[in-house]
């Protein structure tokens, strides 16, 4: 590990951050974009480790936010899956586009 | 080339290709499953990077708790068709675009002066023990610890709101 | 301190009154009564009486302007409380449930009037938005509740996952995560702390409903249940605020020259385009929703100007705000009808009502001796104290104009067209409240001075 650059860490962290708003933008699957989301989240988590381990060793804040962030990510999707199930029980369907009760 | 060198680059590859296998796949159990393979990916970079428990964390919470719950409800709801149509194309690139310039700008305010040339110390090789982060956790993170709580009963009292018929 | 145990003590104290009584006024009773509690307790905490002594360790700072804002926050939802506690029935059988969840987003707005540390704002914005998202889709039958829910939850996730991202940057040039190391030291803009910058400021402008970041906020306001959107369009729309002034004084204070422009064009696009839209709005429900987005470009005012007369502005805009807006939507939820053709002819039947609810809109359009006029004035003067934003003023100024016309609508639909009666039931408590209100916004608006004058001598003894 110690011949590894930061930038490299944090180009993949930040590929994976994009990668997660692509699919959000992108997919009309609800759980899809809750794995977007959850992506996105994560991509975070590394940059925070990252930044953590090179730059400010002999502390652990970004460890600790990483931890928040995966206990907050969690209870986000209890809630998320409990509104899609919801809505699917009324609607048969998990598709974005077909959730168009409410128009501009 | 030394075994962490090959190993942080494989681990990234596979990171960055399943969560592109996310993203594209058309069948929700697939996408799922592309996904836990990127936290296994992820969790090798915090082993790496000497995280040992948020590596063990990352797997037991989001690959065996949320994923196992992401799975339970598409294989219940039986929603693993493959019919979902593709939104726009011009709006697709539309997203790839936006999001390739974002890409660029933020590499770049990475690439600054302060994080270059940066490598890892590795002195005090037991700092993300689970010894260390208790003591941390219960004196200078003990607010934030207790609140989250508020939070976790906030979200269960309303899940139940919500999925009770 | 205070404010945040208590409110979250009183959070499990309403889910259980849910489990040990089916009686809906008994819930109702303890929610007011605890509420009233938690009020009195804050404004003790003002006057030197911490109940909890606890160490912190530099995550939360409380001052006298987060303390404020919690009195101002607490007191208006004790008012909605008492209105439109009655409507919250209608919406499903968890009221005890809801009156919890309320509670906990009290006490993630007492965490955002406090933090000094990012990751308790983190918390905080989490502990305010996950209720939300449930009252959001509390009416389970309905299914514009419910996409509203998935809307408000789907852009809430993705603006918390951009303002971490924020925050990583800021955790990476400055290697914390409290506010005053990010601030000591930070005399330019590094690409890093730039980059930050930016993320944190699309951010907060998604959680303010600020433009180009505004366009889930109708259809959640308008998908939601009323009597939710009123909660949710007012104390939690200003709590947003407080955090977002909060963030940007202590991380970005000294560096506030090189990002002014951009909040400055944030606050006119956002007046711009919500008062034009709320123009073209066939529903008084939708047409509020917009004038929130209006409003909070004039809540962005303080932002922009960063001085110590934007601040004190800000407490008042958030009372004036809150109380004209609660007051009206306590009168939309006594309606069936919500479109404009709804209100036509209410002054003949219900005076109290037509008469309250014209105070209550002339104070949101800004017309002297109004509460609302004042807190305008007070973010105009704020402007220009500043001196840099001119342009800005006068933006303000126009829109502050077309805003007339929207909420002219109403009243004129009220006292100058007939319409077929509607049945509307309402005790005579409800009135007398609707009128201590308007009493209030119109006292507020003569003697502006009295409400922060009063606060700042019984604190600053």
């Amino acid at each position: 590990m110690s011949s590894i650059p930061l930038t490299h860490i944090l180009f993949v962290s930040t590929a994976l951050f994009f990668i997660g708003v692509y699919g959000l933008f992108t997919r009309r699957n609800l759980i899809t974009m809750l794995m977007a989301i959850e992506l996105m989240l994560n991509s975070v988590n590394i940059n925070f480790v990252a930044f953590n381990k090179y730059l400010y060793p002999h502390t652990l804040n970004g460890v600790f936010f990483s931890l928040f962030i995966i206990t907050v990510a969690a209870a986000e999707a209890a809630v998320a899956i409990a509104i899609i199930i919801n809505l699917y029980r009324n609607h048969r369907s998990i598709d974005v586009e077909d959730a168009q009760e409410m128009k501009y | 080339m030394d075994i962490s060198q090959v190993l942080f680059y494989a681990l990234s590859a596979m990171a960055l290709g399943s969560a592109i296998m996310v993203v594209i796949s058309r069948n929700p159990v697939h996408s799922v499953l592309w996904l836990i393979i990127t936290f296994f990916a992820i969790s090798g970079h915090y082993i790496l990077m000497n995280a040992q428990f948020l590596g063990i964390v990352n797997l037991i919470v989001y690959a065996g708790a949320i994923m196992v719950l992401f799975l339970f409800v598409i294989m219940l709801m039986n929603l693993n068709a493959e019919t979902e149509p593709q939104k726009n194309k011009w709006l697709k690139l539309a997203g790839v675009v936006a999001g390739g310039c974002l890409l660029l700008v933020l590499v770049a305010a990475l690439k600054q002066a302060e994080v270059k040339g940066k490598v890892a110390m590795l002195e005090t090789g037991d700092i993300g023990l689970i010894r260390n982060l208790g003591k941390a956790l219960f004196t200078d993170f003990v607010v934030p610890f207790e609140i989250s709580s508020i939070l976790f009963l906030s979200a269960m009292v309303g899940a139940v709101v919500i999925g009770k018929k | 301190m205070n404010a945040i145990v208590i409110s979250a003590v009183l959070g499990v104290v309403m889910m259980f009154c849910g489990v040990f009584t089916n009686s809906k006024p008994a819930v109702r009773f303890v929610a007011i009564i605890g509420l009233l509690g938690l009020l009195i307790a804050n404004v003790l905490d003002m006057g030197g009486y911490h109940f909890f002594n606890v160490n912190v360790n530099g995550m939360l700072a409380f001052d006298i302007f987060g303390l404020l804002f919690n009195t101002i926050a607490f007191a208006a939802t004790w008012i909605y409380f008492l209105l439109s506690g009655r409507d919250m029935e209608r919406v499903g059988v968890n009221l005890a449930e809801y009156f919890a969840l309320i509670f906990f987003v009290l006490c993630g707005i007492a965490i955002v009037s406090a933090f000094n540390s990012l990751l308790m704002l983190f918390l905080g914005i989490e502990i305010i938005s996950i209720p939300l998202y449930i009252l959001t889709g509390s009416d389970k039958r309905n299914l514009k509740s419910n996409e509203a829910a998935l809307k408000y939850f789907l852009m809430g996730a993705f603006s918390t996952g951009i303002m971490l991202m924020g925050i990583t940057l800021l955790y990476g040039a400055k290697g914390s995560f409290n506010m005053e190391v990010i601030r000591s030291g930070t005399t330019t803009l590094t690409p890093m702390l730039a980059a930050g910058l930016l993320l944190l400021l699309f951010a907060m402008s998604f959680k303010v409903s600020a433009v180009p970041f505004h366009f889930w906020t109708p259809d959640a306001y308008d998908g939601a249940p009323t009597v939710f959107t009123s909660f949710m369009a007012t104390i939690v729309k200003v709590a947003g605020f407080i955090a977002f002034i909060r963030l940007f004084e202590g991380c970005f204070g000294e560096v506030h020259k090189q990002w002014q422009l951009l909040a400055a064009i944030i606050t006119a696009a956002t007046l711009f385009i919500g008062n034009i839209t709320a123009v073209f709005q066939q529903s008084v429900k939708r047409m509020l929703s917009y004038s929130s987005i209006a409003q909070a470009g004039f809540m962005l005012f303080a932002l922009v100007a960063m001085n110590e007369t934007a601040k004190e502005g800000l407490i008042f805009y958030a009372a004036a705000y809150s109380l004209a807006t609660i007051g009206i939507f306590a009168v939309l939820l006594k309606m069936k009808d919500y479109t404009f053709e709804g209100f036509n002819g209410l002054a003949k039947r219900q005076p109290v009502l037509a008469a309250t609810n014209t105070i209550f809109l002339l104070s949101l359009a800004g017309i002297p001796a109004t509460a609302g006029f004042w807190a305008k004035f007070y973010m105009l003067s704020a402007a220009i104290n500043n001196g840099n934003v001119m342009w800005l003023v006068i933006v303000g100024v126009l829109c502050a104009a077309v805003s007339v016309y929207y909420y002219f609508r109403v009243i004129q639909a009220m006292y100058f067209k007939d319409g077929e009666p509607q049945e509307i039931e309402t005790s005579r408590g409800f009135k007398g409240l609707l009128i201590v209100i308007a009493a209030v916004v119109v006292l507020l608006g003569i003697f502006p001075h009295w409400l922060i004058n009063q606060l700042y001598s019984f604190f600053y003894l």
